[in-house]
């Protein structure tokens, strides 16, 4: 998978799993979630249910850090990091 | 201006000794079954509270009575929180269920939603005479329902301090609690026999036996089945998945369409 396909599914999950009412293409990489979409911390809980089951990796409690969720290019290199 | 002839009558019974404050609503003809509705519980309850009213409504509306009752330490009914433990709250609906059979004159089921659905299937277990069961996305894996409660603790610790302009380090907070004896359910102390309870909560070992027809409704953003909501009905003789696409109404303190829910269990009731 590359870097921008998985950058797309990031946005496709956070979309379906928050009920957003935007657009996954018209989301920017570096686009601050919390400020632009309004996440909060139930939304956040979202996020990681959601990045665990469909990247199949785990959070440990040290990973969490609000600079992890500042945007799709963080959460995107959480995600290879977990997986390489 | 919407007008219903259902009725909603403030009823009370005993558990434990304790006076339990109960709703119970009653359809306009005579229900075809009762059901007893046990809550979500810690924060879960607060957030789920509208929809179980919602749906309470609405299921009477569709001809079926139901008994929605605070269980011991929870809503309106009398303790605190720490001092109960699952073995009382599985008696609160043992004694819902003989008080709603002698209140009304109709089968008696059970619906439930999360650790409230867990501890109605583990009744259902112990009552081969339940009508209909309804598994509102019920805690199959006790543990899993441990970390995530205890995530859900470190995420809000994290974006208190982020809010409060501090470093974060949910970690701190979630092992500060362990610390105390204790597991914070996102300001709920669970105590330590509890969360041992909770931890061995395994809904698919032994396998439930309940032969009476039961509904496990699988509530998700992507409207599709869970694999262990799936693996739980096909372990019901007489069980049924279904899935629907709704915001999680246990997590959301707000305005939520919890419709499509109600409207799955109301059609599958009516199909037993």
């Amino acid at each position: 998978m590359s870097d921008q396909q998985l950058k797309q599914q990031i946005k496709e999950m956070i979309v379906e799993r928050l009920f957003l009412d935007a657009d996954p293409a018209e989301m920017g990489d570096d686009e601050n979630l919390m400020e632009n979409y309004g996440i909060d911390s139930v939304n956040l809980f979202e996020i990681v249910v959601g990045l665990e089951e469909q990247f199949e990796i785990s959070f440990e409690d040290e990973d969490f850090s609000v600079d992890l969720f500042a945007n799709v290019n963080s959460l995107a290199d959480f995600v290879e990091r977990k997986r390489s | 201006m919407i007008v219903t002839s259902i009725e909603e009558r403030l009823v009370s019974f005993e558990s434990g000794g304790e006076p339990l404050h109960a709703v119970l609503h009653l359809p306009p003809d005579a229900p075809t079954m009762t059901l007893v509705f046990s809550h979500p519980f810690a924060e879960e309850k607060k957030c789920a509270h509208r929809t179980m009213v919602e749906a309470a409504r609405a299921l009477a509306d569709a001809g079926f009575a139901v008994l929605r009752f605070d269980h011991r330490g929870c809503g309106d009914s009398p303790g605190a929180f720490g001092a109960y433990d699952l073995q009382d709250w599985r008696e609160d609906i043992a004694q819902a269920l003989d008080f709603t059979a002698h209140e009304v004159a109709a089968p008696v089921g059970l619906l439930g939603l999360r650790l409230g659905a867990t501890l109605a299937a583990q009744v259902a277990e112990q009552r081969q005479q339940t009508a209909s069961l309804v598994l509102w996305e019920p805690i199959i894996d006790g543990e899993r329902y441990i970390r995530q409660n205890l995530r859900r603790t470190m995420i809000k610790a994290m974006m208190t301090a982020h809010e409060g302009g501090e470093e974060s380090d949910g970690a701190a907070a979630a092992r500060a609690s362990q610390a105390a004896g204790t597991v914070d359910f996102d300001g709920y102390q669970v105590s330590e026999p509890i969360r041992e309870q909770m931890a061995q909560i395994n809904l698919l070992d032994p396998p439930p036996a309940c032969a009476g027809p039961a509904l496990v409704l699988n509530i998700s953003a992507t409207g599709s089945a869970a694999e262990p909501m799936q693996r739980l009905a096909d372990a019901y003789p007489r069980g049924e998945a279904i899935s629907v696409r709704a915001e999680p109404v246990w997590q959301r303190i707000g305005v939520i369409d919890a419709e499509p829910i109600i409207s799955a269990t109301v059609e599958w009731l009516r199909r037993q």
